[in-house]
């Protein structure tokens, strides 16, 4: 059987690590130390590999927050913003599912313009700034769900921690919560001011941020 | 493919940001998994570019690289398994040193299972390419492992040297 050299195997190598083994490869294999060495070191390498990977787990609460915090910021979330028409399109379906469309057209007309007539009225301005409230409050009541329950869990796990850490990190947590506290008035009092919005949410990040400290404290038992 | 929990934590919230910033651009050309896999390996090669302190291009980490350790003629040395030097713990030491090209395949390929096709497709290279940049890095880790079992062949015989240095 003819043989090949230690370069001609080498350069053979790749071919032979994807299952291609020609006769004079695996001859050379068999004879040469130094080559069936490497083989074994390769081989050895690629079923060592499978080890290293790491069972997929769910990334931690605070991943979640802080995305969906950035993600509002960057406006990538678009809530369905309930305009007056919307408000009376469902109003008017679900009167329509109820009572025969015939009988009903006059009223609808004479609606319509009833609610022209409340278009031009002062009680207009209110009704906006009611559903800006409403369209805020929905849009960020899950991620404040969603930091109080990770608040809870940070705080439960620094049952072991240095007392003197413990007690400075709840006091950021503290003024965190008071600087939230504050951003929610501003953008209650003024709804419609994209940067009140702002830095409401660069407040939630902020404690997404801290949480995340006191999580991984708390992980460590410092 | 960090090695990093809190990286990896950092990276997953990047490549879910980068998902809802591109996601206009997804042109159904490809399965929606393997254009968002492509992302987030995408978001991961920035990084460990970023960490290895130069801007290199795509084509640059997928191309062979005389420094980061094309095979070499010379490759004698200690048998890796006969020492005991290849287990988890150093493997990962090793794998942590490769060039962000070379590891980014390696992992697909032989941590994770994916085919040469798919990481072709994921990376933005040739099937070809894949696999040599696999068998690249097999090579490389293998010189990396053999310098680990030499430093501590030195360090053992410097401890034996210095114990019976003090015997005297």
């Amino acid at each position: 059987m003819s043989t090949i050299g230690c370069n001609e195997f080498l350069d053979q190598l790749e071919l032979w690590m994807g299952g291609e083994r020609s006769a004079g490869a695996q001859a050379h294999a068999r004879g040469c130390a130094r080559c069936g060495s490497l083989v074994a070191d390769l081989d050895g390498i690629h079923q060592t590999a499978p080890s290293l990977a790491v069972a997929d787990g769910e990334p931690p609460a605070r991943i979640w927050i802080a995305l969906r915090a950035k993600l509002e910021q960057e406006g990538l979330i678009h809530y369905e913003r309930q305009g007056l028409t919307g408000v009376l399109r469902g109003w008017f379906g679900e009167v329509f599912t109820v009572v025969p469309r015939p009988a009903l057209a006059g009223a609808y007309l004479m609606a319509l313009v009833a609610v022209g007539v409340a278009l031009t009225g002062p009680g207009q301005r209110r009704l906006n700034e009611d559903l800006w409230i409403h369209g805020t409050q929905v849009s960020t009541q899950p991620l404040s769900a969603q930091l109080d329950s990770a608040e809870q869990d940070a705080i439960s796990s620094l049952t072991n921690s240095n007392p003197v850490v413990t007690a400075s990190l709840q006091k950021n947590l503290a003024i965190v919560d008071n600087y939230i506290a504050l951003c929610e008035k501003s953008v209650l009092d003024e709804p419609e001011n994209e940067v009140a919005r702002d830095y409401l949410y660069d407040a939630y990040q902020q404690k997404a941020d801290l949480l995340a400290q006191i999580s991984e404290r708390g992980g460590d038992g410092r | 493919m960090v090695g990093n929990t809190a990286e990896a934590e950092d990276l997953t919230q990047e490549a879910f940001l980068q998902l809802f910033r591109k996601i206009a651009t997804f042109r159904g050309e490809s399965a929606f998994s393997t254009w968002l896999h492509r992302l987030a390996v995408n978001v991961v090669l920035m990084k460990l570019r970023k960490k290895s302190g130069k801007e290199t291009s795509l084509e640059q980490v997928t191309e062979p690289d005389e420094e980061a350790g094309t095979p070499g003629r010379d490759f004698g040395g200690p048998d890796l398994r006969l020492t005991g030097s290849l287990d988890r713990v150093n493997l990962q030491r090793a794998v942590d040193q490769l060039p962000p090209g070379y590891k980014a395949v390696f992992v697909l390929h032989d941590v994770q299972g994916y085919e040469h096709n798919e990481i072709a497709d994921m990376m933005g290279c040739s099937i070809g390419n894949s696999k040599s940049q696999l068998h690249k890095a097999r090579m490389r880790l293998r010189d990396l492992l053999q310098e680990e079992v030499r430093a501590k062949a030195r360090e053992d015989r410097r401890a034996a040297g210095s114990a019976s240095g003090g015997e005297d």
